[in-house]
């Protein structure tokens, strides 16, 4: 499988910072698979991605050790402009992102930079408005909407642009429970379409688990766990002591396996449904 | 996919020369459609017949009725031109209503630009002094304040209607228009936006204040005006922020300073391809252009509107006996 981002030993610390705000961190990411980030603030997170984005180093002064590759270009070398085409970031402040003075220039803006023409342009606008259900909102300034209406806007600038590899920093942090549900809804559909790699910062661990092929556990600039969801969480209190909290069902299979309920080989529960499923053989094993 | 929950219902969209409009259908049953929208800089009709007309042909009226003034020192032909102005707001679906935020800025304008020539009237022996009770107010610098007034006034409202109607978009479509370079179109765009901003940090500070109960109206002239110095110690932090978020946005977004796309080229200009320039358009451009002109060169050229020549100013002049 094509590697769509590699990261080899990469440290980065911010200009007039005494500490690295990423040590050593080595990951690969394949083409086409969802890898959800997770760790408790500050440990490096959205360093990280500004890093895959390319925002670290072109536009942060620090000292930048190592190196990361998208798609096998070294992203230290590459243009902004290649890298729009290649890595969309949706920011974890929606606004943060605006620069335009309705939402239709702002979903256009990128598309215009990236050279695309006026037909290809409203082809992109269209489906990335569909996609998020924002068509409604077109007309309307970015800053006189909704938390939750920025989001998905803001989500749509990226999507429209079509980009191979789209990172979305904490997209639900500022919005209700209902808009998280359809954020998490449109990153559904993106991995169902199986033609993008995605990567997700996320403290909503139960819903970014399901989701994810991967799961990475960043903790004081390291990256110190990479494993499928259910490795995952095989061992919810090391994540709990790095301040990550596992999903409930995660932690009550663990509580299962611990107590001999559920055989070693079991995979651990990544929601609901897959806890139903744990506790009923948990029953048959204790009534066996 | 579910539907988000921040709709209400879905809209009805109606497209009028590239502005796309929202209908009254997309109300909630039972709630008056509104006939105003929010702008970054004021209020806009939602349906106006100023938008039957191209972004550029509005920018040519506004050279005409915010600029012209400039030439034009005679208050009869201000005044007039004033009263247009107020005839297009109407005809253009303006609510007038929302023009009430600009009645301070009206009176405190005539309140200091008259105090100023009645305390600081100057010193000319030409003058003619005019006694009203214990005040000595003097003819000449008075009447060319009066006609100043409103020359501004003319310039005022002309501005006025340029931003109640057109939105951001349709000011930066114009100066794309005229070919304005991308960066510089851009550029007011953002300054537009960071003035909305600015003003809405303004609002969260103040709002943050009183959350925690600041009451300005206990306060002494002088602490208000330390408060609001001390307003702009956030007020500087958060434009700085925001500055930096918006050049890691611009770069997020393969923004290039030539505005050159990768490859070569120029980029498209999607907003820009959705307004036509029709006959009717450049029949007004010409002809408010001309106008434009016309003003100048009947100043500059033929001094038509110098103050002499003002009816009110000659009637006035011989009721006092002034030669």
């Amino acid at each position: 499988m094509t590697i769509a981002v590699a990261i080899k030993d990469l440290e980065w610390k911010y200009e007039n910072t005494t500490q690295f705000a990423l040590r050593k961190v080595n990951l690969e990411i394949s083409e086409n698979t969802f890898l959800g980030i997770v760790g408790a603030n500050e440990q490096g997170k959205t360093t990280l991605v500004s890093c895959i984005k390319g925002l670290i180093p072109h536009s942060f002064n620090g000292v930048y050790r190592g190196s990361v590759e998208v798609f096998g270009q070294a992203v230290k070398e590459t243009s902004g402009l290649h890298l729009a085409r290649e890595v969309g970031l949706v920011f974890a402040d929606p606004e943060a992102q605006f620069t335009a003075m309705t939402v239709e220039e702002e979903l256009v803006f990128g598309l215009e930079n990236v050279g695309y023409d006026i037909n290809k342009i409203r082809e992109r606008l269209e489906w990335a408005a569909e996609v998020t259900q924002i068509g409604n909102l077109l007309d309307k300034s970015p800053y006189d909407i909704s938390g939750g209406q920025k989001q998905r806007v803001a989500i749509a600038c990226v999507l429209a642009m079509d980009p191979r590899i789209v990172i979305m920093d904490e997209p639900t942090s500022m919005i209700d429970p209902l808009g998280k549900q359809f954020i998490f809804d449109i990153l559904r559909k993106l991995k169902e379409e199986g033609n993008r790699t995605i990567i997700v910062v996320e403290h909503n661990i139960e819903q970014l688990a399901p989701l994810s092929d991967q799961l990475a556990l960043i903790h004081e600039g390291q990256i110190v766990k990479v494993a499928p969801p259910d490795e995952f969480f095989a061992d919810p209190q090391s994540l709990i002591a790095q301040g990550v909290y596992p999903p409930e069902v995660a932690i009550f299979a663990g509580w299962l396996h611990s107590q001999g309920y559920l055989p070693d080989a079991s995979p651990i529960p990544r929601d609901l449904a897959e806890a139903v499923a744990a506790a009923q053989t948990a029953l048959k094993m204790g009534s066996g | 996919m579910t539907n988000g929950p921040d709709e209400l219902r879905p809209a009805r969209l109606l497209i009028v020369r590239g502005m796309t409009i929202m209908a009254a259908e997309s109300v909630p049953v039972g709630v008056r459609a509104p006939k105003m929208r929010k702008t970054l800089l004021g209020y806009v009709p939602i349906v106006s017949p100023f938008y039957d007309y191209h972004p550029v042909t509005r920018l040519a009226m506004y050279i005409f009725f915010g600029v012209a003034p400039v030439f034009i020192d005679l208050p009869e032909v201000n005044v007039v031109l004033l009263l247009i102005t107020i005839g297009l707001l109407l005809w253009g679906k303006v609510d007038l209503r929302r023009l009430r935020i600009y009645l301070p800025l009206i009176a405190t304008v005539a309140m200091f630009m008259f105090t100023m020539v009645f305390i600081f009237p100057g010193q000319d022996p030409s003058y003619t002094p005019i006694r009203i009770g214990p005040a000595t107010i003097y003819y000449q610098p008075v009447f060319f304040t009066f006609a100043s007034y409103w020359r501004l006034m003319a310039m005022l409202f002309g501005t006025i209607l340029y931003f109640s109607t057109n939105r951001e978009r349709d000011m930066l479509v114009a100066l794309r228009a005229i070919r304005l370079p991308f960066i510089a179109s851009y550029v007011v765009g953002l300054s537009i936006r960071a003035a909305g901003m600015f003003m809405e940090d303004f609002r969260t500070i103040r709002e943050a204040e009183q959350a925690r109960g600041l009451d300005t109206s206990a306060m002494k002239l002088s602490d208000q005006a330390k408060l609001y110095m001390m307003y702009l110690i956030p007020l500087f932090s958060i434009a700085l922020r925001r500055a930096d978020e918006i050049s890691n946005a611009l770069f997020a977004r393969g923004y290039t300073l030539t505005g050159q796309v990768e490859g070569g080229g120029r980029r498209s200009d999607y907003i820009l391809n959705q307004y036509q320039m029709t006959t009717k358009d450049w029949g007004w451009i010409v002809i408010f252009m001309a106008l434009f002109v016309a003003a100048a060169v009947a100043q500059y050229g033929f001094g038509l509107f110098r103050l002499v020549n003002s009816p009110l100013n000659i009637y006035l002049r011989s009721l006092l006996g002034i030669p």
